[in-house]
């Protein structure tokens, strides 16, 4: 039964990314490919549409993975200020130029600030050996704040295309995406996806409380810090490929969840799965629609995410608050 | 380890057992009690008196400042998590579970300990507490009493011969109450397992074979019901007068007649 739920889930995902690559501004026939055609689809579709998949996938995962952990159903992977972090240091080296490794030097940036924003939030949510629920919440709100109003200030205060490229940076852009992103996010995408997979029934079983997850035999500190540990690595290696892009992790394991329960050993891999399908088409939409202005994927997704998120928060059975 | 050699052994053992959740304050003072195997223990007392501190401790969630803790003779503290799991099983007095799991799901994650799976399968743990005909429902959907039979049928497939159970009968109807009490005494006796329950219904705690009487983290009293629930330990326990009386049968009840 979930099993079929499960195959419709991977061949929509399927179908969305072929569409994201073969669609677009110009649409190409996959069985008469010109030269032309070949040239967008490898330098351009083709790794920004992997690059979207990532991004998707992290997001989704990670997502899934925060709401376990902080047994919070409103949790997504911004709210531990990761991404702000990744967002202040990147836009710091937008608006000063200081720019050693061509294409790698935003998302490495980005990277820098989400590491070490994982790094500060972590030790705010740390208390007596272990991770607190709440006091990494409540540090990652604080945080974000203090990093986006930094942010905000750095971008009043300069006024060229460098702020223009922070701000559509900012809301997720996925322009920049090329071949040279792809190795090192998949590696750490792939790196964080494994870990969350490989702890979900640690997962599963804090979702029940502390109490619970202790006497099923789990060592509830050790566990929460290697999932935190999955969360920081997808969501910097995610932020830093393409910006901050808001409502997959929040969005998507609700969803996935309304169809295939809670078991985290299902959910994780299909929240990840549909998290990278969601982004494909968001990013579709958002270069097709207005062509050739292109829509920011962050902003997309939360005009589509927004609504069906409000809608399911009406039906109170789905997300069972 | 087979139960026939250690069947007159203590199971659970604490000795001099301190905590405190505050520096400077002292909440489980100097507790000493033994447990045998295949015993229904009553743990009653007043709200904050220290039941479920200790269940918690006993369960090893919380560590003791000074003092023992003994299962099956080692220390508690020296088992491995997985190890301690299929020994030991303690249930939270809330299962605020808001998540769509289902109860099939929950009751499988008895098994979280194992490698090989022990000979219990759900449906024969769902039979038990009599669930087997909503095994596919969200937990979010049932009731107080079967939410709590659910988690009993998990803590069957993680096959512990120890049950901490922290007031398992709180904010449930009576009807329910009656359901959990005898599956758990039906439990002790087809499956030999000890159980430890927390409780403040004091008139539930007379019905009790053994009870323990706790008052600001101390023992007031250990042992069966009419030694224990004396008028005067219950007034010190709960710091209210009450009456014991005897129905026609001989068995003891409080009246809380005179007290309003």
């Amino acid at each position: 039964m979930s099993k079929t739920k499960i195959l419709i889930f991977i061949a929509a995902s399927v179908f969305i990314f072929s569409a994201s690559v073969f669609l677009g501004p110009k649409a190409i026939n996959p069985f008469a490919l010109t030269g032309t055609d070949r040239e967008i689809i490898f330098l351009i579709r083709l790794p920004r549409a992997i690059v979207a998949a990532l991004m998707g996938i992290a997001l989704g995962a990670s997502g899934a993975v925060l709401q376990g952990i902080l047994r919070n159903p409103l949790a997504d992977p911004y709210i531990l200020g990761i991404s702000s972090g990744a967002a202040l240091t990147a836009a710091l080296g937008l608006l000063s130029g200081l720019f050693f490794f061509g294409n790698l030097s935003l998302p490495l940036t980005a990277f820098i600030g989400a590491f070490f924003a994982s790094i500060i939030v972590g030790s705010f949510g740390w208390r007596r050996g272990g991770i607190w629920p709440d006091r990494l919440l409540l540090a990652g709100v604080g945080l974000s704040f203090l990093f986006y109003s930094v942010l905000m200030l750095l971008i009043s205060i300069s006024s060229d295309e460098g702020m223009r490229r922070a701000l559509l940076w900012i809301f997720g852009d996925l322009s920049i995406a090329d071949w040279s992103l792809i190795p090192y996010g998949f590696l750490l995408i792939i790196a964080g996806l494994y870990l969350s997979v490989s702890r979900a029934k640690a997962l599963n079983a804090l979702m029940l409380g502390d109490e619970l997850a202790h006497s099923l035999g789990f060592s509830v500190n050790r566990e929460r810090l290697l999932l935190f540990v999955s969360v920081a690595l997808m969501t910097a290696a995610s932020v830093s490929l393409g910006g901050t892009i808001g409502f997959i992790g929040l969005i998507i394991p609700h969803i996935v969840r309304f169809f295939i329960g809670a078991d985290n050993r299902i959910v994780i891999p299909v929240s990840a799965i549909c998290g990278g399908a969601f982004l494909c088409m968001a990013d579709l939409i958002g270069k097709s629609v207005m062509a050739p202005i292109e829509i920011p994927s962050g902003i997309v997704t939360a005009i589509i995410g927004s609504p069906y998120f409000l809608y399911l928060l009406r039906r109170r059975d789905v997300l069972n608050l | 380890m087979s139960l026939t050699y250690s069947y007159s052994r203590s199971i659970l053992e604490m000795e001099n057992v301190r905590f405190s959740y505050l520096k400077d304050k002292k909440f489980i003072n100097n507790l000493t009690f033994s447990i045998g195997n295949g015993e229904f223990i009553g743990l009653l007392g007043a709200n904050g008196s220290g039941k479920s501190t200790i269940l918690k401790l006993a369960s090893g969630i919380l560590k003791p400042s000074e003092g023992h803790i003994k299962l099956w003779g080692k220390p508690l503290h020296s088992f491995k998590n997985k190890d301690r799991a299929k020994l030991l099983c303690y249930l939270p007095q809330l299962l605020d579970i808001n998540l769509p799991f289902r109860v099939a799901e929950l009751v499988n994650m008895g098994l979280y300990p194992y490698d090989i799976p022990p000979q219990i399968t759900v449906d024969e743990a769902l039979e038990m507490v009599g669930l087997k005909e909503i095994s596919e429902s969200y937990i979010t959907n049932l009731s107080g009493g079967e939410r709590r039979r659910t988690f009993i049928a998990m803590t069957l497939l993680q096959g512990s011969g120890i049950l901490l159970l922290d007031e398992p009968l709180a904010n449930i109807d009576v009807k329910y109450q009656i359901e959990i009490l005898k599956l758990l005494k039906e439990l002790k006796e087809k499956k030999d397992i000890s159980i430890i329950m927390a409780l403040h219904d004091i008139n539930i705690a007379l019905h009790f074979e053994k009870v323990m009487l706790i008052k600001d983290g101390r023992i007031l009293g250990f042992g069966n019901p009419e030694t224990v629930l004396t008028a005067d330990l219950i007034k010190e326990a709960f710091d209210v007068g009450i009456e014991i009386r005897k129905q026609e049968s001989g068995r003891a009840y409080i009246s809380y007649e005179n007290n309003f």
